[in-house]
């Protein structure tokens, strides 16, 4: 059986346009992908697909209790429970609605099954000229047993907007459920938007998380990756930059421990000029788990004056933990200045000793040194909630009673 | 409250203290002085717990507890500190964070809540002020870029706001200034007890016109080979050690 077998006999059972039945046909002729793709070389779904999923969503309904649980307590929520929406806030400026049909671009095998099977999910648009002072937080909670859940987003921001997101995924079981989630960000001119994902799962979820974000003259866009639990994450953000003078900026942390593997996918389309983007990921891998980053910038021949720079830094902080490092640059424009680096290392016996000598703990001192290393990028998180969560879930990862502020 | 007893240790399999006695009593200040490679360095790193060192005899109490028994954290949380000849740079935590740890931890240690932010600054606030240090000091990253002056008032502030029961300052006059090392030295007289005690590492007789001790020790090849009072100092600043390590190189050749 598996995942393959789960969507044939789901999927004969209900009604869909002509369309998604001819891209499922082609979704389930490719299959999904294997190692010998060059996009999934280091990842392998073969486990992920090997278990058996229930596709319709026999969830249970939450209490508010849940809900305070996993929020980071901010005025404006929008909660899904087993793919319905079940709180949308009213927000001047903004419309919330939820699932609605789109076009995107269908590159791999998995949006293709997102595009043919998908029916949960947010549309958001936000009028031009609005700024948001509250950050809109999104929360997918699940109480399905083995779930294997679609979503499809659609943001639209209007020119001149600003607007920022902080999204979560929560299984309320601990079931290996499994997540194909996709999200549309359009960025009209001169807007600026911070989107803020909060991947700490439960032990045994997987997630496959895909962003496109299409951005005009002029705007801003940031995304922050925060990855401390579940068993499988790949993240894929696609940057499309179509006017001069925008900037696409991406922090990652992954603190990584037992079995767990998170695969940052990035890629940052340059097809115009005057534009910048920056990438900061930091990955931290404890035990048995691994890390995969590969961070694709493209230049297009007519993008000059292009400012791109891409790091990723990792810890193994364990024999058996690994990182798969990758950048990709391809350059068809003379006047850019594009950098990149990577370094794979431990930390410093002779910063350890020094903070012993003061009376920290080895533990309390590796965590100090793993938050010292991974503070750069939780930094440039503007949201102090998520920041400030983002420090304690750090220490609960690396089991110390630290605060990091002050 | 310190007593070393035919303390032989090394790195690598090569033995560099080979037999050192020391007896540090509460209230005392003690200088250590010798040639470079003498040792000095790795004393003070063995008193603190540095693991590299392999301790192969001897025995080092503090407070009739067996220090050699103990992390290097626990031996801090019993008062020891030790200001580094090479402060360690830490980029990403800024100086009132570490030092907010370092206090916390050492409290919990003793089974002690945390202090209250209010009151660590402004115990923060009143130690830099006695070593003259400036605002906005507080919010570097540890020890980032800081000039090797900076480095060292950091360390002497750390000790003021650890207030260990004994202080090994290991070089601390290095990289100093004639300014900063009056400063610095202020400093430690200042935070002088009777019921703490200090170590000086030092090449030069110069910190010893600032921190006078009780006693100076001459470390050469891996034992102490002359101990006297703060005139010692004054006598191997005008002749040097040759004149003694002539002598105890014949005696334990």
């Amino acid at each position: 059986m598996g995942l393959i077998k789960n969507i044939k006999s789901y999927s004969e059972g209900i009604q869909i346009s002509a369309e998604k039945r001819e891209i499922l046909t082609s979704f389930l002729s490719n299959g999904f992908p294997t190692t010998k793709d060059e996009e999934w070389k280091y990842t392998s779904l073969k486990k992920v697909i090997a278990n058996e999923y229930s596709i319709e969503n026999k969830g249970t309904i939450i209490d508010s209790s849940v809900i305070e649980k996993y929020s980071l307590g901010l005025k404006n929520k929008i909660i899904f429970s087993d793919g319905r929406l079940i709180n949308s806030p009213s927000i001047k400026g903004v419309n919330i609605n939820g699932f609605s049909e789109f076009e995107s671009a269908n590159t791999d095998s998995i949006l293709q099954l997102n595009k043919a099977l998908s029916k949960n999910g947010f549309t958001i648009s936000v009028d031009k000229n609005t700024a948001l002072e509250n950050p809109i937080e999104i929360l997918f909670f699940s109480t399905t047993v083995n779930g294997f859940s679609q979503y499809r987003n659609q943001i639209s921001i209007g020119e001149n907007s600003e607007v920022k997101f902080i999204e979560r995924l929560q299984n309320l079981n601990n079931s290996a459920s499994f997540v194909n989630h996709f999200t549309q960000i359009n960025c009209a001119e001169n807007t600026k938007v911070e989107y803020n994902k909060i991947q700490n799962n439960t032990a045994e979820s997987q997630l496959i998380d895909t962003v496109n974000v299409y951005q005009e003259q002029d705007s801003t866009c940031n995304i922050n990756t925060l990855i401390f639990g579940g068993s499988f994450i790949r993240n894929n953000l696609n940057f499309e930059q179509n006017g001069s003078n925008c900037e696409s900026n991406m922090n990652g942390v992954s603190i990584l421990n037992n079995n767990q593997l998170a695969d940052n996918h990035t890629f940052v389309d340059h097809k115009s000029a005057h534009c910048r983007s920056n990438e900061m990921y930091k990955g931290v891998y404890l035990d048995n788990s691994k890390g995969v980053f590969n961070g694709k910038i493209m230049v297009r021949p007519d993008a000059q004056k292009i400012d791109a720079f891409q790091s990723n830094n990792n810890l193994l902080l364990s024999d058996t933990s690994s990182i798969d490092s990758k950048p990709q640059l391809e350059i068809y424009a003379d006047d850019v200045k594009c950098s990149h680096g990577c370094t794979i290392g431990q930390l410093d016996d002779d910063a350890l000793f020094y903070m012993r000598s003061r009376g920290i703990g080895i533990e309390e001192a590796k965590a100090v040194l793993t938050y010292a290393f991974a503070s750069e990028a939780i930094e440039n998180i503007s949201v102090e909630q998520v920041k400030s969560l983002a420090k304690k879930l750090l220490a609960k990862k690396l089991n110390v009673d630290l605060d990091f502020s002050l | 409250m310190l007593q070393i007893k035919e303390l032989k240790a090394g790195i690598e399999g090569n033995q560099i203290l080979k037999g050192i006695n020391l007896e540090v009593k509460a209230g005392e200040i003690h200088a250590i002085m010798g040639p470079n490679g003498s040792g000095k360095s790795t004393l003070s790193a063995v008193i603190a717990g540095k693991e590299e060192y392999e301790v192969e005899g001897g025995a080092i109490s503090f407070d009739g507890e067996n220090l050699l028994e103990l992390d290097p954290e626990e031996r801090a949380h019993n008062g020891i500190f030790l200001s580094f000849q090479y402060p360690v740079e830490i980029p990403g935590i800024s100086v009132s964070n570490f030092i907010k740890t370092s206090i916390t931890e050492k409290r919990k240690a003793q089974g002690l809540e945390p202090l209250p932010t209010k009151n660590l600054l402004k115990m923060m606030r009143e130690k830099m002020e006695l070593l003259s240090i400036k605002k906005g000091y507080l919010s570097r990253n540890m020890n980032e870029g800081f000039s090797g002056g900076e480095k060292k008032r950091n360390e002497i502030f750390q000790m003021a706001m650890l207030e260990p029961k004994l202080a090994i300052l290991d070089e601390t006059d290095s990289g100093l200034d004639i300014d900063a090392l009056r400063i610095v030295a202020n400093g430690v007289n200042k935070l002088r007890t009777g019921d703490n005690a200090t170590i000086v590492i030092t090449h030069y007789q110069r910190l010893l016109d600032y921190i006078v001790p009780d006693f100076v020790h001459v470390l050469h090849n891996g034992r102490i080979i002359k101990s006297g009072g703060k005139e010692l100092a004054l006598e191997l600043e005008e002749k040097g050690y040759d004149w003694i390590t002539k002598e105890a190189d014949k005696k334990w050749a």
